[in-house]
């Protein structure tokens, strides 16, 4: 996937935040395959360009181009396809269903478009140590364990793209392992490109490339 | 690589609904579909009702090729008595001039005394009055209903309800009673009396008439006899005939009325029954109307509120790439059967109601089909589209503002 950000700036956020940023009102290119770390401290903008990358807000100027086509002109049906087959996610606030099992969490993305079959949820809820929590609440589970579902649940389905939004914030040095080391093997399968936004340099996650916003 | 033995899995309603709050919230439910079969049953029992009356009055009039005809007189009231009563040629154009009669014939009497008599065979005779109309306003009109100038056979045509009225008086008098068939074979003597003496001819009744009430003579033999006897051109005519596609039309009857002509009440009283008739079943198909639209808003309502809970699941939905355009049919699908059930249910019943209407109340008469007019039945298909249709733009309306 060819992403492309031309002068984007978040309407929201200050002048001078903008004025340092390498990203904000620059011209960035990100090519298929690429390996992308922006660090961002704090109110820099991180999670809305996860979200702008994403199609869920267009509270900015400027333009990214998905693929040479300027995300303003995606209709609805667009942005869903986007969601499905071409994009995916590990939100920070990791956005699941509460009142629904992980399973259940887990299965109603693969559903949409699988990459895997049923089997595999269990495979890697073994690998990241929630296999005994699936069929538990999303809501009962700890933000640790709810990190790793929202993880699995973004490896379900085929993507050119993956975006991470601290991904590993509330996981321990070895759960931060298995989880990258399947993040991995997963982005190797589907050859894709992958940008991880954090506050820090996250030293597992080999990066091509390292912008600051 | 992606996972080689992965069957596609269907995606449907099954997949979302527990995502969706549908069990909440059932009296409002239950109260739409209850509303929604009692609205469609009234709209489609009336409408049934609607064509059944028109069926069954416009049968009540004697028709010939698809028309109805009537006479009329102007109404002689103390006011207009002794006055002319008599149709101007204004008066026919005027009605010729309106959109529901086809044509208006004058009806031509003569203008000279006419005695008929039957000979020995029935020893009856009397002063009668003899008229002629255009042939087309005639029922019957038997090929030898015709008469060329020194012909001295008559052809008549006499009214069906006079016979049977002579049938009544006959025995009393002394005379034969006559059937339909032995009619044929009366001699009639016919004597027309002019200025210059009295004129016999034999005369034939060569049909019998349902529709007009007189004696009836071929249209050019009278109006060379008013000529040759009653030395006058044809005057104005005091009984007009009508020629229409609907005899009970109201726009008709109303027209008569408004100009004060007399039709005979027989041939339309079935007009103002089914003006009323009409009237009551509008009024019965406007309340359906209404019902149906309540029994879709409070639908409607349930929708919004079962979206409105599912908010949250719905919007991460979309944000997990679940299409608004699929969840829209999907979820709008859901509810085909229970609307399909509904409309169903109520055109059984309506088609139950025709039956019994057709075997019970008018014991199995073949004037009525007992089955449903092809029309209901593409009106309850109309409704079920349209049930759909608003269902998905509503929720479709719903989801896309999410």
């Amino acid at each position: 996937m060819h992403i492309q950000l031309e002068n984007v700036t978040p309407e929201f956020l200050e002048k001078e935040k903008i004025e340092i940023s390498d990203t904000w009102n620059n011209h960035i290119i990100i090519e298929q395959g690429e390996r992308i770390q922006i660090i961002a401290p704090s109110g820099s903008g991180k999670t809305s360009f996860i979200h702008f990358l994403y199609a869920i807000r267009r509270d900015y100027s400027g333009n990214i181009f998905i693929n040479k086509k300027n995300l303003r002109s995606f209709t609805a049906e667009d942005i869903s396809k986007l969601r499905s087959a071409k994009a995916s996610v590990i939100f920070q606030d990791l956005k699941l269903f509460p009142d629904h099992s992980v399973f259940e969490n887990i299965n109603i993305k693969r559903l949409l478009d699988p990459f895997h079959i049923e089997a595999r949820i269990t495979e890697m809820a073994l690998r990241l140590g929630i296999k005994n929590k699936l069929h538990k609440l999303a809501k009962t589970c700890s933000y640790g364990e709810q990190q790793r579902v929202a993880i699995i649940r973004a490896l379900q389905q085929p993507f050119d793209v993956l975006l991470m939004d601290e991904p590993f914030s509330n996981l321990d040095e070895a759960n931060r392992v298995k989880a990258m080391d399947l993040i991995n093997e997963e982005v190797e399968k589907r050859n894709a490109t992958v940008i991880l936004a954090d506050l820090k340099k996250i030293e597992l996650f080999t990066a091509d490339r390292i912008i600051n916003l | 690589m992606q996972d080689n033995k992965i069957a596609t899995p269907i995606l449907n309603f099954k997949t979302i609904a527990p995502y969706l709050h549908i069990g909440e919230n059932r009296s409002s439910r239950f109260f739409s579909y209850a509303g929604l079969a009692i609205g469609v049953l009234l709209l489609l029992a009336s409408i049934q009702m609607y064509i059944n009356i028109n069926h069954l009055l416009k049968e009540k009039n004697p028709r010939k090729n698809g028309y109805d005809f009537i006479s009329v007189t102007k109404t002689i009231t103390n006011q207009n008595m002794g006055k002319d009563n008599r149709f101007s040629g204004d008066d026919i154009k005027e009605l010729r001039s309106q959109p529901f009669i086809k044509d208006a014939a004058p009806l031509i009497s003569n203008q000279f005394r006419a005695k008929a008599s039957a000979g020995e065979m029935i020893p009856f005779s009397t002063d009668l009055f003899l008229e002629s109309v255009k042939n087309d306003f005639i029922d019957t009109v038997p090929p030898n209903f015709s008469w060329e100038p020194g012909q001295m056979e008559l052809p008549v045509i006499f009214s069906a309800d006079f016979l049977e009225m002579y049938n009544i008086f006959a025995p009393a008098q002394g005379l034969p009673q006559l059937s339909e068939s032995s009619v044929g074979s009366v001699n009639i003597i016919l004597e027309c009396y002019g200025p210059s003496g009295v004129q016999k001819y034999k005369g034939h009744i060569v049909a019998l008439s349902d529709r007009i009430n007189s004696v009836l003579v071929p249209e050019n033999f009278l109006q060379w006899a008013n000529k040759q006897f009653g030395n006058s051109d044809n005057s104005p005519a005091s009984r007009i005939y009508l020629k229409t596609i609907d005899a009970n039309d109201p726009a008709l009857l109303n027209f008569l009325q408004q100009k004060d002509y007399h039709v005979n009440k027989d041939k339309t009283k079935f007009g103002r029954i089914k003006q009323v008739l009409q009237a009551v079943v509008s009024g019965l198909g406007g309340f359906a109307i209404l019902v149906i639209l309540l029994a879709m808003m409070l639908f409607s309502f349930y929708l919004q509120l079962m979206i409105a809970r599912s908010k949250d699941n719905l919007q991460l939905l979309l944000t997990l790439g679940y299409s608004p355009s699929w969840l829209s049919k999907t979820v709008a699908k859901k509810w085909i059967p229970a609307y399909t059930i509904i409309i169903l249910v109520a055109l059984l019943l309506t088609a139950i109601l025709q039956y019994a209407f057709q075997q019970y109340v008018l014991s199995g008469s073949d004037e009525l089909s007992p089955f449903l007019h092809f029309g209901v039945v593409c009106l309850a298909a109309f409704l079920l589209l349209v049930c759909v249709v608003v269902n998905y733009t509503l929720i479709r309306k719903l989801l896309y503002k999410l």
